[in-house]
């Protein structure tokens, strides 16, 4: 299966290694990616700050170059070019004046032909039996909160997938590969990221207010599918400790490096040795590193 | 109790409407959207106020609050209301119409950084991060803000030093400048 592949600024930088692992896990599925031609940044939380037009020009001109290139269906890992993608789907669908507006602004009038997709959307239309028929190595001993943060679920009208307050797609995954998945109150909850240089204290409380939650519910890893919230609760954990006066010391794994993990890759083809907060420890108790 | 509404009044609430179609006055102050947001607690004015704000055109209020810029854009609030009002929208409308040079605001470095992440996308084409932390750090007069973060991220090539440049820049200038053309006078 061919798709189109937008992996946005995150993912050549701070999200390298999910970058890796989501590679890894397609290619073992059979899922072909083939990188957007010319892709330029989708706006983030800062374009529809500043203007709702530009806002959704950015992901058109992404868009217009996959439907160019004859691909109907493009998948984003990160989840801010995500919503920002499916928000301008919808948008143009059902806004003629907006359509109108961005048919002004390029010279290639974009058809709305290309479906936007999260790689859990993908994998779960797969199917589970395809995952498990890739497996291993059970991860079993590892106690997973499933971390879907914002953008995934809502708002529903955009995103149509999942539940929208207790999604369960993640957990079906990580269930699958043998780890069990805690019950948790926390899953979509906002850690902060779009004011992580701004406003650092707001970003650090709800950070850490994720981060507690899920060793309370008895978590010994948490798993994000997105790499602001990972960049968030992996890169600020110590300066959330020292804030917070506790110690954590809780790894954050992309769900495609446990998927990884379990299909039997090295730890190192999964960059799972660029986290900060190591894995070592947790990982190594149940024999996985 | 009557409450008039003067044409002045009523001016900030219609032009939100003409801008994002949002109708403020279906809101009847349910407060749904706050008891769910994430950063209420350190908002001046939580959103039901603003949304109450906005019907009565207290614009002045609304600026000097600064509760706009502390939104975090988690789209719970639009997911909950049961009035179907997509609140995120017209905290985006005010801020699109916000003049920062009529009223006074409380924050200005988190406009400061869109503008920032904005000229360099248009500049490279992708975010540069580092570039960008280094920027608003030194806009906020904080020049070693978060080095102790940044610092393992470089240590372990998840920082980049350098920027990416995308060859679809060109072709992003172009759009950028026909919508500043575009949108020169909408407010004016
Ligand atoms: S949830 Fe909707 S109706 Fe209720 S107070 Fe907020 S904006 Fe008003
Ligand atoms: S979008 Fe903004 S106002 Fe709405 S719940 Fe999230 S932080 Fe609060």
């Amino acid at each position: 299966m061919r798709y189109a592949y937008f992996p946005g600024c995150s993912l050549s930088s701070s999200g390298y290694d999910y970058n890796l692992s989501l590679k890894y896990v397609a290619k073992a599925l059979g899922i072909d990616l083939a990188e957007v031609k010319d892709w330029v940044c989708c706006g983030a939380s800062s374009a529809h700050a500043t203007s709702h037009l530009l806002s959704i020009a950015l992901p058109v001109l992404n868009l217009s170059h996959a439907e160019k290139d004859g691909f109907d269906k493009l998948i984003a890992p990160c989840l801010a070019c995500l919503s920002r993608f499916k928000a301008a789907n919808v948008e143009l669908e059902h806004d003629a004046d907006l359509k109108k507006k961005i048919h002004e602004v390029f010279d290639y009038k974009y058809q709305g032909k290309v479906r936007v997709y999260h790689p859990l959307e993908v994998f779960l239309e797969m199917g589970i039996e395809k995952i498990r028929e890739r497996i291993r190595k059970k991860l079993k001993g590892l106690k997973v909160a499933c971390y879907y943060g914002c953008a995934l679920t809502r708002p529903p009208k955009v995103c149509q997938f999942d539940n929208v307050e207790d999604p369960q797609s993640m957990d079906t995954i990580v269930k699958a590969l043998g780890a069990e998945t805690i019950d948790w109150s926390f899953k979509t909850e906002c850690c902060g990221v779009s004011m992580t240089l701004t406003r650092s204290d707001m970003v650090l409380k709800l950070s850490n207010d994720i981060l507690r939650e899920a060793k309370e519910a008895g978590a010994n890893a948490i798993t994000v599918a997105c790499p602001l919230c990972q960049a968030n609760l992996d890169g600020r954990q110590r300066q959330i400790e020292e804030a917070y006066k506790t110690r954590y010391g809780i790894p954050i794994l992309y769900f495609t490096q446990l998927m990884g993990l379990a299909f039997g890759a090295y730890p190192k083809e999964l960059g799972i040795q660029k986290l900060i907060t190591s894995p070592r420890e947790v990982l190594g108790s149940v024999g996985l590193m | 109790m009557t409450v008039v509404f003067s044409k002045e009044n009523l001016k900030l609430s219609k032009d939100l409407q003409t801008l994002t179609g949002e109708n403020v006055m279906l809101c009847y102050q349910c407060k749904k959207c706050t008891l769910g947001c994430p950063s209420a607690y350190a908002m001046r004015m939580k959103p039901h106020e603003l949304m109450r704000a906005t019907q009565f055109g207290l614009a002045e209020e609304i600026y000097w609050s600064g509760a706009i810029w502390i939104c975090l854009s988690c789209e719970t609030c639009n997911t909950r209301c049961p009035q179907d009002i997509n609140i995120l929208r017209v905290i985006d409308g005010l801020r699109e119409m916000s003049k920062e040079s009529e009223y006074y605001n409380p924050y200005p470095a988190i406009p400061a950084l869109h503008r920032i992440f904005m000229a360099l996308v248009e500049r490279f084409g992708k975010v540069y991060e580092l570039g960008l932390a280094l920027l608003i750090n030194l806009r906020m007069l904080t020049p070693f803000k978060d080095i102790d973060m940044a610092s393992p991220m470089l240590l372990k090539g998840k920082l980049k030093p350098l920027p990416h440049f995308s060859h679809g820049a060109k072709e992003l200038r172009k759009v950028m400048a026909r919508i500043r053309a575009m949108e020169k006078d909408r407010f004016a």
